[in-house]
């Protein structure tokens, strides 16, 4: 089910808030194992035949995290545990989304003959990632025990499910075993609604919107030089608008329930060199890099080619994660460059003075983003070859075409480009505070400004006026 | 009630207001003229045929219906009336399926034409969405349901559309939103019926349509790089299930319904690349060929035209822009040849005009193509 459905919004979001609080005034666990079934119910709308996968997944891993934190277990035996569980969630994950890749890459080499036809389970890669460091944290000492309704809504929350934020388990479970959470919050609600509706309206409006743009330099026919620019904008831009808008909503839709999900996006095209990048886009997953993959490989603590080498290792494993394919390696082995370039630059390059701050800075926002833009080619091609092509095609200034179509593009292109760079984003607009656990403070608390109340309305209806039949959000397909 | 209970209230109503709003708009300027014809504002058409189809047959008078894919979407509704003496609706759309063409013929059946002039050929059978999974094709708009209706009524993308027809229709405004309006920014540029879908005229038909570019594509399309995609998609099992379902069911389900069903001018080089490049794929088109004209003779209904022989056309590479797509000037030819039944397939011998479509091709030599 998408979050950008009638469906969804006009059936399934109101009966799930309205069980929640219903059964809120019987207890503290009824609502947890209602929430935990919906996720299901979600789930299943539209992925039914992963529905066991799912749920055995979570019970391999809250068994595994039984042992590890309810058993007086010595060292070796936690160890053969957190390895058994961690081996499993990744052979299960392995077999699912790459075993497809695997076989494609034997049978260029070998010539081997291997068929591998599986369909991927929407959500595996989130769930596993989650969950890994879910027995991690339980293998370190850092998890209480967890009851089993809880464990499961924490993996299966339908905010998330999906397509992220990746949460923690420290993060969440205290929140769900929060009793003033099973009370309906109209101040929650209505801030939830507008992040929804703003996440809503980046998705089906802008998102969408840029679509048909991206055909440009990705489509079938050989691009200009212009049209492969305006092409690699739209998809850089529709991604943004996209995966963000799906973030806003997922955030929306949880407080709504009183639970107060991680941000994943912090105006990502405003930064100004690619480590800051990496602070701001899908901050989640970014955190999970660094803590349960570049940390453990040694981090920066074994010298300055360590660094660089682990560096290379996590961002081409980051590439990996969201998909079976080599230009997803190429996408992630770029960005670990390039954050050894900008590590390196850091160390070794020059100190700039005062007065070339500026023009400097402004220098260093405009190269990030247009390493940023190339990266994306990687991501977006069907092929290898297709990205050299379109980058080949972006490099040769002497095919232009600009016409009608092109100049009216290139302002749609400038539209998107001013709202994200120059327009504050939704955490900004809403005083989302998520270590808080506040929201809306800035907009003067429990009484809203009408002008902004009615603004934001007419955000949610243009939202939905929007929907389009069919436009899945692009990060389910990782 | 508390405050913030009350800013909850407020915004849940003013967003209804603003999509109940949007839906008026659409009722009242109503782009597809689903619900009536254009008469308070100017009508204006879209060149998305799947979607603007479904107002077509709502809002036109017609006795006639012309489908077809890429192959006939350039046609002009005035020169088919012309040629065959008839009140036409041209409903073809690039890259349709059969499922997709029966579903708009069968829609528009319901208005009682006479008369179905249909643009046939083997690529339209490969198997396909069923119409309902098809993402391009709106079909409850065509079967008029809730879904359909509410979907084009609580539609942001219409509503922009339908405030700048009003803005068109509006005396001071209109010449400057006219000069604005462009298939590039909105979806409904187009005044006159006639022009849905036709060549602008601006397009330089010498450079589209000659030797040249037909001969490039032929390259193309033989290159081994490319040369599997000639056979992709090919199933003579499924292209003969979707035949009898989406042909010979409609066929059979209408017969005081006239069928001109007519295989389309190929340029002579798309069969010469399959010969060449895939002649399984050759003999597989050729054998599916021959069974729909054995299965279409079977019905009184139907007249086969088999203009795939027109060699004085087929063999003209200046009339084509690559191997299939062939020149404003051959679209009035192919009108005069089915007005004039020149190519009209025998139906004591289906498979004869397929005959002489084989002998061509086996006796055509590539070397002609040199120096184009």
């Amino acid at each position: 089910m998408l979050f950008n459905s009638y469906p969804f919004i006009f059936l399934f979001l109101p009966i799930a808030l309205l069980g929640y609080f219903a059964l809120g005034r019987l207890g503290n666990l009824a609502p947890v194992v209602w929430l935990a079934l919906a996720s299901l119910a979600f789930y299943s709308a539209s992925n039914w035949q992963f529905v066991p996968l799912l749920m055995a997944s979570v019970a391999f891993n809250y068994v595994i995290g039984l042992l590890l934190i309810a058993k007086p277990l010595g060292p070796a035996a936690r160890l053969a545990a957190v390895t058994a569980g961690v081996a499993g969630d990744l052979l299960v994950l392995g077999t699912f989304k790459y075993a497809g890749f695997l076989a494609a890459n034997l049978n260029a080499v070998f010539a081997a003959g291997l068929t591998v036809n599986i369909l991927l389970p929407v959500g595996i890669s989130f769930y596993t990632f989650t969950q890994i460091a879910f027995l991690v944290d339980a293998y370190r000492g850092n998890v209480a025990r967890y009851a089993l309704p809880h464990y499961a809504l924490f993996v299966t929350y339908f905010p998330h499910l999906i397509a992220g934020p990746i949460l923690h388990h420290r993060d969440m479970i205290p929140q769900f075993e929060r009793k003033e959470t099973k009370r309906p919050d109209p101040h929650l609600i209505l801030c939830g609604l507008i992040i929804f509706a703003i996440g809503l309206f980046k998705k089906t409006c802008l998102a969408d919107g840029i679509q048909p743009l991206v055909a440009l330099a990705f489509g079938p026919t050989a691009p200009s030089f212009d049209q492969a620019w305006i092409g690699a904008l739209a998809y850089t831009f529709q991604l943004y608008f996209d995966f963000s808008g799906y973030s806003d909503m997922a955030i929306g839709i949880s407080l709504m329930f009183g639970i107060f999900l991680p941000l994943n996006f912090n105006s990502p095209y405003k930064a100004q060199n690619i480590i800051d990048f990496w602070r701001r886009w899908h901050m989640t997953l970014s955190q999970f890099l660094r803590d349960y993959l570049y940390i453990p490989l040694g981090g920066n603590r074994r010298g300055p080619v360590l660094r660089y080498v682990n560096l290379m290792i996590t961002m081409a494993l980051g590439g990996l994660w969201h998909g079976a394919a080599w230009t997803f390696v190429i996408w992630g082995g770029l960005h670990g460059l390039y954050l050894c370039v900008n590590h390196a630059w850091n160390n070794f390059g020059p100190a700039i003075p005062a007065r070339l701050a500026k023009p400097a800075n402004l220098a260093a926002f405009v190269l990030t983003f247009l390493s940023v833009v190339v990266a994306w080619v990687f991501f977006r091609a069907d092929s290898l070859p297709s990205a050299l092509s379109i980058l080949s095609k972006m490099a040769d200034p002497t095919q232009i075409v600009f016409g009608r179509g092109e100049i009216a593009y290139a302002l749609f292109i400038a539209v998107y480009a001013g709202i994200a760079w120059f327009a504050p984003n939704t955490q900004t607009i809403m005083d989302y505070d998520h270590k808080n656990r506040t929201v809306g403070e800035a907009l003067g608390g429990r009484r809203m400004r009408p002008l902004f109340l009615y603004a934001t309305a007419a955000v949610l209806a243009f939202g939905i006026l929007g929907i389009q039949q069919h436009s899945e959000f692009i990060y389910f397909r990782f | 009630m508390s405050a913030t209970a009350k800013n909850l209230l407020r915004f849940l109503c003013a967003s209804l207001l603003i999509m109940l709003a949007a839906a008026a708009l659409n009722f009242v300027v109503d782009p597809l003229q689903l619900f009536r014809p254009a008469r308070l504002f100017a009508a204006m058409y879209s060149q998305d045929s799947r979607m603007q189809d479904a107002g077509l047959i709502r809002s036109q008078d017609f006795d006639t219906v012309f489908m077809g894919t890429s192959l006939s979407i350039h046609f002009r509704q005035s020169d088919i009336d012309r040629l065959l003496g008839v009140k036409s609706l041209k409903l073809a759309m690039t890259g349709s399926t059969s499922h997709e063409q029966s579903f708009v013929i069968a829609a528009a059946l319901e208005r009682h034409p006479r008369r179905v002039i249909w643009q046939v050929d083997d690529w339209i059978f490969r198997d396909a969405p069923e119409t309902d999974q098809d993402i391009y094709l709106p079909a409850d708009l065509y079967r008029r349901n809730i879904r359909g209706l509410a979907g084009y009524l609580f539609s942001g993308a219409m509503a922009r559309e339908s405030a700048w027809i009003l803005a068109r229709s509006i005396p001071p405004l209109a010449p400057a939103v006219a000069r604005l309006t462009t298939g590039v920014l909105f979806k409904f540029p187009i005044a006159r019926v006639d022009d849905i879908n036709t060549l602008r005229p601006d397009v330089d038909v010498a450079e589209a349509y000659n030797a040249r570019k037909s001969v490039a594509a032929f390259r193309r399309v033989i290159d081994p790089v490319r040369s599997a995609y000639l056979a992709e998609g090919y199933s003579y099992q499924a292209m003969v299930k979707n035949f009898e379902r989406d042909a010979v069911g409609l066929i059979a389900k209408n017969p005081d319904v006239k069928f001109d069903i007519y295989f389309p001018p190929y340029s002579i080089l798309q069969w010469v690349a399959m010969r060449d490049a895939a002649p399984a794929t050759l003999q597989l088109v050729f054998d599916f060929s021959a069974y729909m004209a054995q299965r279409l003779a079977q019905f009184p209904n139907v007249r086969l035209h088999d203009l795939r022989v027109a060699k004085e056309t087929t063999h003209n590479l200046g009339n084509y822009a690559d191997v299939i797509h062939h020149s404003p000037a051959i679209d009035l030819k192919v009108l005069s040849w089915l007005a004039a039944g020149t190519y009209v397939v025998d139906r004591a011998a289906p498979t004869a005009s397929l005959e002489r479509l084989k002998a061509q091709v086996a006796a055509y030599n590539v070397d002609e193509t040199r120096g184009q």
